[in-house]
């Protein structure tokens, strides 16, 4: 789709043609020394040339989301046409182009190995909207701050006229900043498709606004046309917004529930998705109980300390195998022999296992091990590492790729 | 609320899992949680063990996870035993007593939140005059089964009868995702042991799974 690149395109939102022509001008020549230089330049300042509206503030963002989208999408054929296309038009268009042109730009194109998700992209947008928009006026910047409950909202939804970010919504569900969150908490504000059709939406938006702002314990509804405006209907609906966005995260937690319509039904399915859960784990602790003598717990830390400190030591295809199965057998194995060597630092209620020693991996362990002593009164295994250590190995045995060099035993 | 805002920013919300800091703290309290049990002594039944194993691995999610509703519930109904509280307070140290501590909300919302709604529906129903359940309405019978639902739900979650509508979903939510971690590294653990004890009775049996031994 080819964007309209007149400048005077009548989007209607900004009244300024000519800064808007000087701008892009000089966007596009920022933009490819950027490319030069293959950098990223998040903080761009937005040209204030346009007076002290929001929709200077939102020119500024589309030029940074086209940088970012073109350092990362690393096509060169796209960054004149998109640069051109998010500065030449009006505010809310730039947004929009900008957001969609790269998809359409790269795809033919057919390159961008590290285009970032739309979500990042979007992401980005809504928080520069914010920090760009939460300096002009405070209207503008409580619109930003949108309840986790216009989940509902179709992400395609074009931006009105007023250049709100409607990206906020698919924000929502990917990253929630501790700021914003705060903020929606206290001042939650139903979007613009919503907002002023009916008469008695103008009291309860008056009611509202007169006590808009952050971090207010109220929740801020609008109220939505035909509907009653007393503070319990309203708190009420509230209240069920609230129920049915956590309702929908549960839907996409539990597999196969999105389909399902209707609380109840949904209720079934999370519930028997936790109790088939909980039995998992009953039968799973049965499993650990019906292997577990064998395991010495003494042996197994002294090891992951020392795998730790060792490091992926190089060597040959085995190295990593050969720790991965001396990692096995040391559990299994003496670690009687180990325990004397270390310092006790924890408290072993525990009996050893029997010594089944293979000498030949427990020397060369041995040869190539640096010990760490972990600090006395620190945690279990001494330091997070050989917690990753752990996690790694385990994480190897998931993937069923450990590997014993032949030659060791 | 602080309690809210750690939980959203604990997991992702949008992969649903639960982080990789999460499974390491588990990871290690559940092994010092199975050591300090003495698990790997012989004079256990394996009902003893298989108790203590779960014991562990709950103790360990809930600290791993922090201070939730859920978490706390969980050591504070495993500590009503008293053979549990010593085993608790080794392995949990000084987060045995953090866990442990009443905090203000858990308790004051319900009631509050009943005192509310009572007077919501005095208020409604002094409003609107009394309005007769319309039998076999399909909103009404759908509140039935929502509230039969919310009810087993409440039973399920650890500490949930204590929470209501949203409060609850999102503890179910926090403790589903936390479950799940909790089983899958169960399950690599049990799969990790049972692979060493294979190993311990006949080590030349290891069979290389695949050429690339390629790190995570």
């Amino acid at each position: 789709m080819e964007p309209t690149r007149s400048s005077g395109d009548g989007s209607g939102n900004s009244g300024t043609y000519t800064p808007e022509i000087a701008e892009s001008l000089r966007f596009e020549e920022e933009i490819q020394s950027l490319m030069r230089e293959n950098t990223v330049h998040p903080s761009l300042e937005p040209s204030p040339a346009g007076g002290g509206s929001s929709f200077t503030a939102l020119l500024g963002l589309p030029a940074n989301q086209a940088v970012e989208l073109l350092h990362d999408s690393e096509s060169g054929d796209s960054p004149a046409a998109a640069a051109a296309a998010a500065a030449s038009s009006g505010g809310g268009d730039m947004w929009r182009f900008g957001l969609r042109d790269p998809k359409a730009l790269t795809l033919p194109s057919g390159c961008s190995p590290t285009f970032p998700s739309n979500a990042a992209l979007v992401e980005r947008a809504a928080r520069f909207s914010i920090f760009a928009a939460a300096e002009e006026s405070p209207d503008v910047a409580s619109v930003p701050s949108h309840s986790g409950d216009h989940s509902t909202k179709p992400k395609a939804e074009p931006p009105d006229t007023e250049c709100q970010p409607i990206c906020p919504i698919p924000v929502e569900r990917q990253q929630r900043p501790a700021k914003r969150k705060e903020a929606e908490r206290g001042n939650k504000v139903k979007g613009p498709a919503k907002k002023s059709r009916a008469a008695e939406e103008g009291s309860a938006k008056v009611a509202e606004e007169s006590t808009g702002g952050d971090k207010l314990p109220y929740v801020h509804v609008r109220a939505r046309r035909g509907q009653a405006t007393d503070s319990h209907s309203l708190a009420e609906r509230a209240r069920r917004e609230k129920i049915n966005a956590r309702m929908k995260l549960l839907q996409e937690l539990v597999p196969g529930c999105s389909k399902i319509s209707g609380t109840a039904l949904v209720l079934d399915e999370i519930i028997n998705h936790v109790q088939s859960l909980q039995r998992q784990v009953e039968l799973l602790s049965m499993r650990l109980a019906a292997v577990n003598p064998r395991i010495d717990f003494s042996g197994l830390d002294n090891f992951l300390s020392a795998e730790c400190g060792r490091g992926m030591v190089g060597n040959g295809r085995g190295g990593v195998g050969m720790e991965q199965s001396a990692w096995m057998d040391a559990a299994v194995v003496n670690g009687g022999r180990r325990q004397q060597q270390q310092q006790q630092q924890q408290i072993w209620h525990l009996d050893l296992v029997h010594p089944h020693q293979t000498p030949s991996v427990w020397e060369r362990e041995d040869a190539s091990h640096l010990f760490i002593n972990p600090n006395p009164g620190t945690s279990l295994f001494g330091y997070d590492p050989a917690s990753s250590g752990l996690f790694r190995v385990l994480n190897r045995v998931e993937t069923g790729k450990w590997y014993v060099k032949p030659g060791t035993l | 609320m602080p309690r809210l805002l750690s939980l959203y920013l604990a997991f992702p919300i949008t992969t649903m899992q639960a982080s990789n800091t999460f499974k390491q703290a588990f990871l290690k309290r559940m092994l010092l949680g199975l050591q300090l049990a003495g698990v790997s002594s012989k004079c256990m039944t394996i009902q003893e063990r298989k108790s203590a194993i779960k014991l562990s691995a709950d103790v360990a999610m809930a600290c791993a996870r922090g201070s939730t509703n859920w978490s706390r519930a969980i050591v504070t109904d495993l500590s009503k035993q008293e053979k549990n509280k010593v085993l608790l307070r080794s392995i949990l140290g000084k987060d045995f007593e953090r866990l442990i501590k009443p905090c203000h909300h858990t308790w004051k919302i319900p009631r509050s939140k009943k005192i509310l709604k009572r007077s919501f529906r005095e208020c409604s129903r002094r409003r609107k005059g009394l309005r007769a359940p319309h039998g076999l309405a399909t909103s009404v019978l759908a509140r039935v089964l929502v509230k039969k639902r919310t009810q087993v739900l409440k039973r399920l979650i650890p500490g949930g009868e204590y929470l209501d509508g949203s409060y609850l979903l999102d503890e179910t939510l926090d403790y589903a995702i936390s479950l799940r971690a909790q089983v899958d590294l169960m399950q690599r653990l049990s799969k990790a042991f049972e692979a060493s004890k294979l190993g311990s009775h006949n080590v030349c049996t290891l069979q290389a799974r695949g050429d690339s031994y390629a790190d995570k």
